[in-house]
């Protein structure tokens, strides 16, 4: 025997040791991953109260497609309709405005946010290959597209995970690159320009690039620890075509004119997530914090706290509490006034100081031996400065932020077949 | 009944802080070591490790006329439709010969009907051994589960992975009952161990190691040839200290090469192996032993703590 294949000995013993102690639980799941199906679908009703209504159903399946061999296709078909802020800032008249489209003319009340009226549907598509290349090492590459009317994104990904430490640690590298193409109806409008006069030009992209690391660790026998890091630049055409802004007038601020809005043309942004599952003897509880920063001036800290309780044997139920508060970027504001509007300027509500409190529930229930159904209800209240220390003559008697409530409702199935 | 009458009873007791059961199993004295106040517990899974051990024996053993092992050994060339525990123990079995290149080989049993380890200077001559070894050899035998088939005459003996099986099966069973009913005490650690085949779950508390007094196989039961200090991991020691021949000045061990029908040569009196689990390091020990003079490189090579006397 050579000194190489003797090394090796200790391995193969263990993955032998490995297999006949985990007995018939290993056959059963070999079983089960051989030639059957994993699906889950579900579907998504949310419905911002006056605004924007989606109803998305998805499917995801997975399957063995080899030894340690995965593939996953995933589906997802949204149909959007309502009304979204179009940016421009609340007056004391009626505001008229053109579609983008040009086909169109809304006419907003005096008081009221203004809004786009829209419909749309998005169709993504998405492929992941799961393999592992060694006992220890799992790569997965993912493809995904999706489409909608005016927009077309298409995103690769590679991970790669190395189990260390008899795989009570895991270590994660990521690599992500996408491409979006943007092509609105018309033209996408010159950004900082003149509504109403602003060149039309054809067809915008942006394309970005994101690396990731992350750590989990197994803390004993209950607690699981995961920390994320992620780093994202992406370039090109970073606007909302669709969002306009108001110049306002610094007496009285009156609405003078409409600009499209205006971003960098760059963006960088790092992530911090962490995560904790802790199993207590039945129920589990999962806590995870997220930080985001970007160098438009954006911080933002998530807090999401997931209990789930065992009802017995078959069903649970998973209340869930999340906080979400945000800093605005620094181009930001509900309006600009005439004759200091910035080279880089948005009246986005994405991109405004905000906050915002979710509170779930979810009910899972098996069905069989393997299929479990669940249905999960969400309200989401979202809120800003809607008085802000900046508004203009009668600016202050209106609602410059307008508050936004959401309600999600979601049924899920997963089988095997 | 059985054959072999089994004592089943167990004992109890409190030690430093932690709670020692103990019984008899596989010709060995066995113990579990557990670190939890709740004395019902640890009466419970006294009671969990002392069936299991129990069990496997029964359901293992040569020695017994009521099993599965006795079945297969009495087919006189049948195949025999074996269960599913049955089944992984063979293709441990089949993989670990492959792994040794045929020294390790759960048929080679046969080969004591020539070689009696007495301490004597009985040494079969050639011809006897080579029609022995006849019916030696994993390659003689049809093992497509759940049928194994062997040629008239052959044989099998779980003997060399049945105790380590028996600790780590314990282990997991023990876990189990543990995760069950502890929730204020969720990293209670524990030690098995079947009469110096140990498995050490994790540190004591405060991370304090373990002390566990080893076996001296040369006075098995009675004297204790050391301590080892262990937080966690497998142990297992394969010896031949009472087992063997002397003729002409050379000693032969009982471990026989099933590849030859011979005794290696110059192997250890007895080697401790410390590994991920039991099983592991019981059969690095034992692969170690086939190695002879090799033994303490092989080991070396395998990058695992390990002694030899």
């Amino acid at each position: 025997m050579q000194l190489k294949k003797k090394q090796s000995i200790r391995d193969a013993l263990a993955v032998a040791t490995c297999t006949l102690l985990s007995g018939v639980s290993q056959t059963q799941a070999t079983e089960v991953n051989d030639d059957r199906w994993e699906l889950d679908t579900a579907i998504l009703f949310y419905s911002e109260k006056d605004r924007v209504e989606v109803i998305a159903p998805t499917a995801t399946a997975k399957k063995a497609i080899g030894e340690d061999e995965f593939i996953t296709l995933r589906a997802v078909y949204d149909s959007l309709t309502g009304a979204s802020p179009n940016g421009a800032s609340p007056t004391n008249t009626a505001q008229t405005f053109t579609s983008p489209s040009g086909e169109s003319t809304l006419t907003t009340q005096a008081g009221e946010t203004p809004m786009w009226e829209f419909r749309d549907m998005r169709l993504a598509l998405g492929v992941d290959w799961e393999r592992s290349t060694s006992r220890t090492v799992r790569d997965t590459l993912s493809a995904d597209i999706s489409k909608e009317r005016d927009y077309f994104s298409g995103a690769l990904s590679a991970n790669r995970n190395w189990d260390l430490n008899d795989r009570l640690t895991t270590i994660s590298a990521g690599l992500g690159v996408n491409y979006d193409l943007i092509s609105p109806e018309g033209g996408v409008p010159d950004a900082g320009q003149t509504v109403a006069t602003a060149k039309v030009l054809g067809d915008e992209s942006k394309t970005g690039t994101s690396v990731l690391f992350g750590i989990t660790q197994v803390i004993n026998r209950r607690t699981l620890m995961q920390l994320n890091y992620m780093h994202a630049e992406s370039s090109g055409y970073l606007n909302d075509p669709y969002k306009i802004l108001s110049v306002v007038d610094s007496g009285t601020g009156a609405t003078l004119q409409y600009l499209y809005e205006k971003r960098p043309d760059s963006r960088s942004s790092d992530v911090l997530f962490w995560k904790m599952v802790y199993h207590l003897s039945e129920d589990v509880l999962h806590l995870s914090y997220r930080y985001f920063q970007d160098d438009w001036g954006i911080k933002s800290h998530t807090v999401d706290l997931a209990y789930r309780y065992e009802l017995g044997e078959k069903s649970y139920l998973r209340p869930r509490v999340r906080y979400y508060t945000q800093s605005g970027a620094d181009f930001y504001n509900h309006s600009f006034v005439n004759g200091s509007v910035p080279t880089y300027a948005s009246a986005d509500s994405r991109l405004a100081e905000m906050d915002s409190v979710t509170l779930g529930i979810k009910y899972g229930r098996k069905v069989g031996s393997d299929s479990e159904f669940s249905v999960r209800l969400e309200q989401m209240v979202q809120s800003g400065k809607d008085h802000p220390s900046d508004a203009i003559g009668f600016q202050q008697q209106l609602d410059l932020y307008a508050e936004l409530e959401a309600t999600t409702i979601q049924f899920s199935y997963s089988t095997t077949f | 009944m059985s054959q072999v009458p089994i004592n089943q009873s167990t004992e109890l007791i409190q030690a430093d802080g932690y709670w020692v059961g103990r019984f008899q199993a596989m010709a060995s004295p066995c113990e579990i070591l557990l670190e939890t106040e709740d004395s019902a517990l640890a009466k419970r899974l006294l009671q969990i490790a002392a069936d299991e051990a129990w069990r496997i024996e029964a359901k293992f053993s040569r020695y017994r006329k009521d099993n599965i092992v006795h079945q297969i050994n009495t087919s006189k060339g049948k195949a025999v439709s074996v269960d599913e525990e049955t089944a992984g123990l063979l293709d441990y079995a089949q993989r670990c010969c492959e792994l040794s290149e045929g020294r390790f080989d759960i048929t080679s049993g046969v080969l004591r009907e020539v070689w009696r380890f007495d301490g004597s200077d009985n040494i079969p001559d050639i011809p006897q051994v080579k029609q022995v070894l006849a019916r030696v050899g994993w390659d003689k035998l049809y093992w497509q589960q759940p049928n194994l088939q062997l040629q008239d005459g052959m044989e099998i003996d779980l003997g060399g992975i049945g105790k380590e099986y028996a600790v780590d099966r314990t282990v997991l069973l023990l876990q189990e009952a543990l995760q069950e009913a502890l929730q204020q005490e969720p990293d209670t650690n524990f030690v098995v161990n079947f009469g110096g085949d140990i498995y050490v779950t994790g540190p004591r508390k405060g991370d304090e190691p373990w002390v566990i007094a080893l076996d001296d196989p040369r006075a098995s039961g009675v004297l204790s040839s050391g301590q080892i200090q262990l937080r966690r991991g497998g142990v297992a020691t394969s010896g031949d200290a009472r087992r063997f021949l002397v003729k002409d000045g050379v000693r032969y061990s009982h471990i026989l090469d099933p590849t030859t029908g011979w005794p290696v040569a110059d192997a250890p009196h007895s080697v401790t192996v410390i590994a991920g689990n039991c099983m592991e390091a019981g059969m690095l020990a034992t692969f170690a032993m086939l190695q002879g003079k090799q033994a303490k490189i092989f080991l070396e090579e395998q990058g695992v703590p390990f002694w030899t006397i």
